[in-house]
C-alpha cells in the first residue's frame, strides 16, 4: 500500500510541471502558433523562482519572478514570430537554446556555483494540508499534503477548458488557429490572439518552472527542465490540445516519472530509470499514430 | 440626386509602378437598387469596389455616402458604416457552426465574457428567417455546400446590419442550378431596402438580375445604363470596345481518320458505384467533340481515365490506333495535349514563374530544353521558348520571370492553352477551357480551338457552358450518370434537347 501511495504521489508531482506547460502550450496550439518554447520557458521559470525565493525569502516572490521570467521569453517570441513574422520553429529553437545558456550563465555569475545551486535559504512552495480529509486512509494521504502548485494546476486545467471552449475569448482564440483570415475580416486582429496565447503560455510555463525548482525539488540545476517542455508538446499533439485530455496524458507521463523513481529503489541503474518518461512518450506516439492510421482506413 | 446613396467622384488609383487601375471614374449608386459593374478582367471593377470598401486607397477622388464624404481606412470601418463586401473566395471556419462563424467578432456575451450561445443562435436564426435564407444555424460549415457557405458570408454582413452589399463574382463558385436561388435572395434583399453592388462579367446574369449596369473598360467608366434598355450585344461592345461575335465561326469541314477511340470504357468504384458505364465514342481529325452534362455525371472520371490519373475497370483507349489504356502519364503526354479545368492546381503552379510553367511537360519531351547530358536545363532556350509562346498566344505579362500568380485569369489560361497546343499533339483534351474568363479572353481561346480544328487535330472538350459547346462542337456527347445518353451532330440538335438529356437522360419527343 505504501508503494502504491508513493507511486500515486510521484505521479502527481511528476505530472504537475508537464501539465502546466502543456496547458500553456494548449493556448498557442489553438491560436495556431507552433510554439516549442515551453522547454525554455520552464527552465527560465525554474531559475527565476529560485532567484526570487532565495533573495527575498518569499516563495510567493519566487513564483512571481518565475512568471515574469517566462513572460520575458514569451515577449521575445511575440516580437519575433508575431510582429516580425520570423519562422516559429526557428524562433522556438533559438529561445530554448537561449534559456539554457542564459540560466547557466546567471547561475555561475549570481550564485558562483557550477551545476547545482542548493541552499537552505531557498523557500519552497508550501504543501496544503486539508484538515479532516487528511485523516481518511489512502485518499487522505493523497489529497492532503500536496504542493500548492498541484492545486493551481488542477484549477488551471478547468479554467483553461472553460476559457477555450465557452467564452468569447476562446471562440476567437480557436478562430485564429482555424482560419486567421476569417478572424481578421470579422474585425478582430488574429495577431492579437496569437500574442495573447503566447502570454498565457508564458504565465503557465512560469508556474510550471516555479514548481520544478521550489516544489518538486528545492534547488536549481543546469538544464533541470530535462525535456519536460518537449514532453508537454507531445501531450498537446496527442490530444489535440484539449485541456482535460492534456491532464490525463500528463498524469500518464507523471506515472512513468514516478515509476522511474520507484525502480531506482529496486537498484535498477539510474540511467535506465531516467529513460522511462521518454520511452513512455515514444510508446504514446506509436499508439497515436496507429490509431490515426486506423481512423483513416475506416 | 438625392436618391443617390453612394457617389464616387473622380476616383484615381495607380498601382505602382505604372498601372492606372482607375482613371477618373465617377459613378453613383442609388438606394435600393441592384447595380452591376461589368468589365473584362483588369478593367478596374474590383479595384473600384475595394476602394469603396477600404481594402485599398485611392490616390485621389471623393466618396460620398448618405450625403457625407467618407474615407474608410479599413473594411471594419466600412462595415460599421453599413457597407459590406462578399469576396470571391469564401473565407469561413469549416470547424465552426454556421452561427459561430456569423457572430465571430461581435459575439453576445454574459458576465465575464462567457459566450451566450442561446442568444447568439437565436439572433442568427432571426436573420435567417427574416431574409428566408433556408440555412441551419447549427450545421457545421464543413458539411454544407458552397452555395450555403456563400449565404453564411452574406448573413455575416447582414448580422452586422449593413445596408450596402458588394458581391464580387458570387456566381463563379456556384453550379448553374444554384444561381437562381441566389438571385431570388438578392432580389428579396433589394426589395427589403438593401442596395446591392454586383461585380460580374457574365452578361446574361447581369441583364437578368440588375436594375442598372455600369460598364468599365481599362480603368475607365464607359457608361451606366438601365438594364431594361440594353442587351448583351451592346454590353459586350462597351466592355471590349468592339463588336463581339456570339454566333459560330465554325467553317464546314469534313473530319478525317479517327484519332481517339474509346471502347467499352467502364469505371467502377470500390463501393460498386459505376462512374463510367460502357462508353463508346471516337474523335476524328479536324473535329471538335463537346461533352455536355451536369457536373458530377462522369466528366471528371472520363478526363482522369483518359489522362491515366485513374485506371478504368475495363475497356480500351486508343490514340492513333495505339492502345494507351495501360500507359503511364508521361507516355500519354507524348500524344495528348491536356488543359485541365483547375488552373491553379493541375494546370499550373501559381508560385512558379511564367517560364517555368510554360516549359512544363516540354522539358521532358523537347530535347532542345535539356542542357548538359540531360541533367541540366537549357535556360536560354527556355526563355526563348517562353517568348515564342507569349507572342504566339498574345499573353500580357511583364516578363517571363514574373510569378504566375500575378497574371490575370485570362492570361494564365492563355499560357496553359499555349503550352499544350505547342506540344503539337494530334489529340487535344480540353476540360472547361474558358471557365471564369471574360468575354475577350474567351473569344481568343475559342479562336485557338477553331484554329487547331482547321489544322486537322482532334479535340475533345468538356464544358459546363452549353453555349460554348454549341458554338464550337461538331458533335455533342451527353453524359448522364456515367452513361453516354446522346451522341448528336450539332446541326441536328438544339440546346433544349441536350438540356433535357443532361437532366433526365431521356430524349424529349419532338
Amino acid at each position: 500500500m505504501k508503494i502504491l501511495i508513493g507511486l500515486i504521489n510521484g505521479m502527481i508531482s511528476g505530472a504537475t510541471p508537464i501539465l502546466l506547460a502543456a496547458l500553456g502550450g494548449a493556448y498557442t496550439f489553438y491560436a495556431g502558433v507552433f510554439n516549442i518554447a515551453m522547454e525554455g520557458m520552464l527552465l527560465t521559470g525554474a531559475f527565476f523562482a529560485v532567484l526570487g525565493s532565495y533573495y527575498t525569502g518569499s516563495w510567493l516572490v519566487g513564483i512571481l519572478l518565475a512568471v515574469l521570467g517566462a513572460l520575458l521569453l514569451a515577449l521575445i517570441f511575440i516580437l519575433f514570430a508575431v510582429i516580425l513574422k520570423t519562422d516559429e520553429f526557428v524562433t522556438g529553437i533559438a529561445l530554448n537554446l537561449f534559456a539554457v545558456g542564459a540560466t547557466t550563465y546567471m547561475l555561475r555569475k549570481i550564485f558562483s556555483v557550477k551545476g547545482v545551486f542548493s541552499n537552505a535559504g531557498i523557500q519552497p512552495i508550501p504543501s496544503v494540508r486539508i484538515p479532516l480529509i487528511e485523516n481518511i486512509p489512502v485518499v487522505g494521504e493523497i489529497l492532503s499534503g500536496q504542493n500548492l502548485m498541484v492545486w493551481v494546476a488542477v484549477v488551471a486545467t478547468f479554467l483553461s477548458y472553460f476559457l477555450i471552449f465557452h467564452t468569447r475569448f476562446g471562440l476567437r482564440l480557436r478562430a485564429a488557429g482555424y482560419n486567421p483570415a476569417r478572424l481578421d475580416s470579422s474585425g478582430v486582429p488574429s495577431s492579437r490572439m496569437r500574442a495573447l496565447s503566447l502570454l498565457a503560455s508564458g504565465v503557465l510555463c512560469g508556474l510550471g518552472g516555479a514548481f520544478l525548482s521550489l516544489g518538486y525539488v528545492n534547488l536549481f540545476a543546469e538544464n533541470m527542465s530535462a525535456g519536460r517542455g518537449w514532453i508537454s508538446l507531445a501531450a498537446i499533439i496527442l490530444v489535440n490540445g484539449n485541456p482535460l485530455g492534456v491532464a490525463l496524458i500528463s498524469l500518464l507521463f507523471g506515472f512513468s516519472d514516478g515509476l522511474g523513481l520507484l525502480l531506482q529503489g529496486y537498484r535498477v541503474s539510474a540511467q535506465f530509470t531516467a529513460m522511462v518518461p521518454y520511452v513512455a512518450t515514444l510508446i504514446a506516439l506509436y499508439f497515436y499514430a496507429a490509431r490515426k492510421r486506423q481512423m483513416k482506413s475506416a | 440626386m438625392d436618391s443617390n446613396l453612394i457617389e464616387m467622384r473622380h476616383m484615381v488609383k495607380v498601382y505602382p509602378p505604372s498601372v492606372l487601375a482607375l482613371d477618373d471614374v465617377s459613378v453613383e449608386f442609388r438606394r435600393g437598387e441592384i447595380h452591376s459593374i461589368v468589365g473584362e478582367n483588369g478593367a478596374g471593377k474590383s479595384t473600384l469596389m475595394k476602394v469603396l470598401y477600404g481594402l485599398t486607397h485611392a490616390n485621389s477622388g471623393e466618396i460620398w455616402f448618405k450625403g457625407k464624404p467618407v474615407s474608410f481606412r479599413e473594411p471594419g470601418e466600412a462595415i460599421r458604416a453599413g457597407i459590406g463586401m462578399v469576396h470571391q473566395e469564401i473565407v469561413l471556419i469549416p470547424e465552426y457552426t454556421v452561427w459561430e462563424n456569423i457572430v465571430l467578432g461581435v459575439e453576445p456575451v454574459n458576465w465575464l465574457g462567457k459566450l451566450d450561445r442561446r442568444r447568439a443562435r437565436e439572433l442568427v436564426r432571426q436573420k435567417i428567417d427574416e431574409f428566408q435564407f433556408n440555412l441551419d444555424p447549427d450545421a457545421r460549415v464543413e458539411e454544407i455546400s458552397v452555395a450555403a457557405r456563400q449565404k453564411v458570408e452574406i448573413l455575416t454582413l447582414l448580422y452586422r446590419n449593413v445596408e450596402v452589399l458588394i458581391l464580387d463574382e458570387p456566381t463563379a463558385v456556384l453550379t448553374p442550378q444554384e444561381i437562381p436561388q441566389l438571385f431570388a435572395e438578392l432580389t428579396r434583399l433589394r426589395d427589403g431596402g438593401h442596395t446591392i453592388l454586383f461585380i460580374s462579367h457574365r452578361l446574361e446574369e447581369v441583364l437578368e438580375l440588375s436594375d442598372r449596369i455600369t460598364v468599365m473598360r481599362k480603368g475607365k467608366k464607359v457608361d451606366t445604363v438601365d438594364a431594361a434598355s440594353t442587351n448583351r450585344q451592346e454590353l459586350a461592345r462597351m466592355m471590349v470596345g468592339r463588336e463581339v461575335i456570339f454566333t459560330t465561326r465554325r467553317k464546314p469541314q469534313t473530319p478525317g481518320d479517327p484519332v481517339l477511340q474509346v471502347e467499352h470504357l467502364t469505371l467502377r468504384e470500390d463501393h460498386g458505384r459505376v462512374r463510367l458505364d460502357n462508353l463508346n465514342f471516337e474523335v476524328r481529325e479536324g473535329e471538335i467533340v463537346g461533352v455536355a452534362g451536369v457536373e458530377g455525371n462522369g466528366q471528371f472520371e472520363l478526363v482522369n481515365t483518359l489522362m491515366g490519373i485513374q485506371r478504368p475497370t475495363s475497356g480500351r483507349i486508343l490514340v492513333r490506333g495505339r492502345d494507351i489504356t495501360h500507359c503511364d502519364i508521361l507516355e500519354r503526354r507524348r500524344m495528348i495535349s491536356f488543359v485541365p479545368q483547375d488552373r491553379g492546381k493541375m494546370g499550373a503552379s501559381l508560385t512558379a514563374s511564367v517560364w517555368e510553367n510554360a516549359i512544363m511537360t516540354h522539358h521532358r519531351l523537347n530535347p532542345n530544353l535539356s542542357g548538359w547530358r540531360g541533367i541540366l536545363l537549357n535556360t536560354r532556350y527556355a526563355q526563348q521558348f517562353t517568348r515564342q509562346l507569349i507572342d504566339a498566344f498574345s499573353v500580357v505579362v511583364s516578363s517571363p520571370r514574373a510569378t504566375f500568380r500575378t497574371l490575370s485569369g485570362g492570361n494564365q489560361q492563355k499560357v496553359i492553352v499555349g503550352r499544350e497546343l505547342m506540344l503539337q499533339s494530334d489529340f487535344v483534351l480540353l476540360d472547361q477551357p474558358t471557365r471564369g474568363l471574360d468575354v475577350g479572353s474567351m473569344e481568343y481561346i475559342h479562336d485557338q480551338i477553331l484554329r487547331i480544328r482547321a489544322e486537322g487535330r482532334a479535340v475533345l472538350m468538356i464544358s459546363a457552358d452549353l453555349e460554348e459547346i454549341f458554338l464550337l462542337s461538331d458533335r455533342i456527347l451527353v453524359l448522364y450518370r456515367g452513361q453516354l445518353v446522346g451522341d448528336l451532330p450539332v446541326e441536328q440538335t438544339t440546346p433544349q434537347e441536350v438540356g433535357a438529356l443532361m437532366l433526365g437522360g431521356h430524349r424529349t419527343s419532338p
